[in-house]
């Protein structure tokens, strides 16, 4: 059965006031260490989740026991916790039906990689890394998502996704690469293999800085990385309406530098495409920021409720399961620059720090949008406007805010960098991100050298 | 106390499981493992008076992990049949196959295991009405309303997880796993201050491997005007001062502390590199076994996975290794790491016993279990009674630390100035950093067992894909000299 077939099994079992979502994955990846594969995982499953309203009571169960009895037992423990709840007079009923936007995301050949052809990707990034032992993955998919209801919602999508990810360290020194695509063949496994080696052999020796202010030019992973976490508290609906965003009261007003402009934007080919959240309502492209003006957040329909005043979902509801997080957006795209090149970025900062990628993120002040984190796999010092030597890993302190409040520049093209590590069900999404040269990166520690 | 092995079905899961193992070394493979599991969880939130999520999820299914010439393959289907056993097997052989091992893999040698384990309760959380569940947060929710007051959350969770594991080499383990938990949290907001406070953790309360009655211990109504008036009073207390002085944390900080600077870096898969493309590495070498000095002669943690009540224990690991408590650091000294069969057999010493994974698709990876810092002696008084002048923290809010687990950084959501060995004025917005081996070896006191305190966490991430662990840390507030708290952006 596809994903629409098991909704729609589900949601006729269910009978009554119900959505049904079914998500199917299919996936295989390949992980290696050490110039080796070590861990390859192949997995087959697919989960039904049922919403069941009774009165303004919802309740969700989840399965993946797809026979006729398994999803009688789902509508049992559904139907159950909609009973257990008291009635929730902001609940805004289920999504009405409407026509999902054409979007690509699928690609047959991607559907088609078997284990064979992943290790022998994954094999291709390891060849590439020489002599530099290189850990990492290659990844391909296929994911379906389905989504009916009683209110006539009957929304189906196929989707593709593939990753190479490199890190390259041995003792001395350690660079990262990677490429995410819903075409395999855009994705090339040596070039991020290669990548990533080539970066590695560029981190040896690598010195300690003083700590403090520095100008600095993030790589689209580092930038990626910053902004995924950012969003989680300010970019959502939810955050703005329980105050944690950093959007809180700002909404109007010029929040960063106006060389940014940042968009939620699902229907975009370049990224991951998706036609509609997990409530079956449309995706929207929302912009977040334009010119450096706060816009809009993302909504999903029991935030636009609690909100009133007009708010509308724009197709960034979560799974039922995680509905307590509210919306989040999950196709973030900062619009380019003028920058040729990050060496042309490295110009414009002049004397600074160069930074790939970034480890381990924590926020430190939602509100302020403060966020800790390390440096890793390639820092270095810029000198006279050019990338000079390596540096240690440095931790970071950054209120993101002055990180984009003045930026000296961006490059002309994006990259698509992957912020899903495959939790839970599949479902790829990503951030396309330029890189980014900013007045100031805050330096609040010194940590351990590059490498393994 | 003996599974229920009916709860499977009818269908015979051993069977299922020797059906897998039997297909996988009729294909090749020198080495298999099957397992099956079917695991169950409940979550039940409300925010502002408000039942924002109620669900009540079930997923089962068969993993089967092959060593076929020297390299490992793991395949996994829902489907609990012949069929699904018989094609998980023989994908993860396909899969194995066409990743031809450079090194050969050794595994340490296990006598074959059998047995069952079944958590004990006193009251299964799944007999509990949800309707009891969505009263006892909607109560603890109504309990934390009052001025400033912004957002409140209460949250109830349980899971059982029920699994088989048949090994080529003859073991065949059944478990089943009952675990609960809940917390409170809520945030306040005054002139642009945002501040939040919870109980008894961060992040989805605390959990324990027992019955309801570890929930309704926890008093999550009782303990919710406290928690509101804190959240309130911190929105108006001073911002933590910067400088290099004495701390004291809370037993959930130390908790959190142990989780990132003891627990990951001696997982002995990061310290081989086998997790370097995601959760990273480790500052330990294999031949820091025995000689590395760790902290200072205060600092004792222990890997348990006997614990009563704690996530990570368990009768088997998923490689059907015995559960076995086990010295990490003895006095500063490090003297042991969480291993795996394989990882085990490469340093040479013990047999693994940390093996776990997330459910029946995930390849098992080493895990902590219940990584504990031993008590000291005396209550938080005395430790304070020690300091004239220092902060004292409780309750983590942020947590980062480099991939080599040296640079941390933490920050707590709440905190007091420490005077003349007295509590003095609440602090917000507290954070402070350290490097690993220094910040432990700055330990110069440790609270005695009637502060020890066994604190649940089910979102350890590793792994890819991603897996999340469930552990438990036992820990009792801890003093440390020295320390740089305050760091600013």
């Amino acid at each position: 059965m596809n994903a629409l077939d098991v909704a729609k099994a589900a949601l006729d079992t269910a009978g009554g006031e119900a959505e049904a979502v079914a998500h199917i994955e299919h996936s295989g990846l390949a992980r290696f260490a050490g110039s080796e594969v070590h861990q390859p995982t192949l997995i087959e499953n697919t989960m039904v989740t049922l919403r069941v309203v009774h009165d303004n009571r919802a309740g969700v169960a989840t399965t993946n026991k797809i026979d006729t009895a398994g999803l009688a037992e789902l509508t049992r423990r559904a139907a159950d916790a909609a009973e257990s709840s008291p009635p929730d007079e902001t609940f805004p009923g289920l999504a009405p039906p409407a026509d999902p936007p054409d979007v690509e995301g699928f690609d047959d050949e991607t559907a088609a990689l078997g284990p064979g052809d992943q290790a022998r990707l994954a094999a291709a990034a390891i060849d590439a890394g020489g002599d530099v032992p290189v850990y990492g993955f290659f990844t391909s998919a296929v994911s379906e998502l389905a989504v009916v209801s009683s209110t006539g919602v009957s929304v189906h999508q196929r989707m593709t996704d593939a990753t190479a990810l490199v890190v390259a360290a041995d003792e001395n020194g350690s660079g990262y690469a990677e490429q995410t695509a819903w075409r395999a063949s855009g994705i090339d496994p040596t070039a991020v293999g290669r990548e990533a080696a080539q970066k590695a052999q560029r981190t040896r020796g690598a010195t300690e800085i003083d700590l403090g202010s520095y100008r600095a030019v993030l790589e689209p992973y580092a930038f990626a990385d910053l902004l995924d976490t950012f969003s989680h508290d300010s970019f959502g609906a939810l955050g703005l309406l329980d105050k944690r965003s950093y959007f809180t009261d700002r909404l109007g007003q010029k929040v960063f530098d106006e060389k940014i402009s940042i968009a939620d934007d699902a229907l975009d080919p370049r990224g991951l495409p998706k036609a509609f959240d997990f409530e079956g309502t449309p995706k929207r492209r929302v912009q977040l920021v334009e010119a450096g003006v706060a816009r809009s957040v993302v909504w999903d329909r029991a935030t636009a409720a609690q909100a009133g005043g007009g708010a509308e979902s724009t197709g960034h509801a979560p799974p039922a399961e995680l509905r307590d997080w509210g919306p989040l957006p999950s196709a973030l795209c900062v619009s380019p620059g003028d920058a040729e090149s990050v060496e042309e970025l490295a110009e414009l900062v002049g004397d600074g720090l160069y930074i790939t990628r970034l480890h381990y993120l924590g926020v430190v002040h939602p509100r302020e949008g403060i966020i800790t984190g390390m440096t890793r796999d390639g820092t270095f010092r810029i000198r006279d406007g050019k990338i000079a030597e390596p540096l240690v890993n440095l931790r970071f302190t950054v209120a993101v805010p002055d990180l984009f409040r003045d930026v000296l520049g961006l490059t002309n093209k994006v990259a698509l960098v992957s912020s899903q590590n495959f939790y839970g069900e599949r479902y790829p999404y990503g951030v396309m991100a330029p890189a980014v040269a900013s007045e100031s990166f805050t330096v609040t520690g010194v940590g351990s050298r590059p490498g393994i | 106390m003996r599974a229920k092995r009916a709860d499977f079905g009818p269908l015979s899961v051993r069977d299922l499981c020797a059906a897998a193992v039997d297909a996988a070394t009729g294909a090749g493979a020198e080495y298999a493992d099957a397992r099956v599991v079917m695991k169950r969880n409940q979550f039940v939130a409300t925010k502002s008076g408000r039942v924002e999520r109620l669900s009540d999820s079930e997923s089962e299914g068969i993993g089967v992990r092959v060593l076929l010439n020297g390299a490992w393959g793991f395949a996994c289907d829902r489907r609990l049949s012949a069929d699904g056993a018989r094609d998980a097997a023989l994908r993860a052989c396909t899969f194995a196959r066409a990743s031809p091992a450079k090194h050969s893999r050794q595994l340490a040698h296990v006598a074959p295991a059998s047995g069952t384990h079944r958590t004990p309760v006193e009251r299964d959380p799944f007999d509990v009405p949800l309707a009891e569940k969505v009263a006892q947060c909607l109560e603890a929710d109504e309990a934390m309303a009052g001025p400033d007051i912004l957002v409140r959350q209460a949250m109830v969770r349980a899971q059982r997880e029920h699994k088989l594991l048949l090994t080529s080499e003859g073991t065949e383990v059944e478990q089943e796993l009952i675990e609960c938990g809940g917390g409170i949290e809520c945030a306040a907001a005054h002139n642009g201050v945002f501040q939040m406070r919870s109980y008894p953790s961060a992040q989805i309360g605390s959990s324990c491997q027992t019955g309801w009655e570890y929930v309704d211990g926890l008093d999550l109504i009782g303990e919710a005007p406290r928690v509101a008036e804190q959240a309130a009073a911190l929105v108006r207390a001073d911002e933590c001062p910067s400088g290099v002085m004495t701390v004291v944390l809370d037993a959930d900080q130390v908790a959190a502390q142990v989780h990132e600077s003891v627990g990951h870096p001696t997982e002995l898969d990061r310290v081989y590199g086998t997790e370097a493309s995601y959760a990273g590495t480790s500052f330990l070498k294999p031949d820091d076994l025995g000689s590395l000095r760790y902290g200072s002669e205060l600092m004792n943690i222990t890997a348990d996975p006997t614990t009563p009540g704690g996530l990570g224990s368990f009768a088997f690991d998923d490689e059907g290794v015995p559960a076995e408590r086990m010295p990490v650091v003895e006095a500063g000294l490090l003297t042991g790491f969480l291993t795996s069969r394989e990882t085990a057999a490469r340093i040479g010493a013990g047999n693994g016993g940390s093996m776990r994974a997330e459910g029946w698709n995930r390849m098992p990876l080493v895990r902590m279990t219940n990584l504990h810092l031993e008590p000291g002696e005396g209550t938080l008084e005395d430790l304070l009674a020690d300091v004239d002048e220092g902060v004292y923290m409780e309750t983590n809010r942020s947590w980062s630390i480099d991939d080599k687990r040296l640079n941390f950084q933490f920050g707590t959501q709440i905190a007091w100035e420490i005077k003349d060995g007295k509590l003095g004025r609440m602090l917000r917005d507290a954070t402070y950093t350290g490097i690993t081996p220094q910040f432990w070896g700055s330990l110069n006191g440790v609270a005695g067992r009637a502060c020890w305190r066994l604190y649940g966490s089910t979102i350890c991430g590793k792994g890819q894909p991603g897996q999340a662990a469930h552990v438990s840390h036992g820990a009792a507030p801890a003093r440390f000299r020295n320390v740089r708290v305050g760091v600013r952006s």
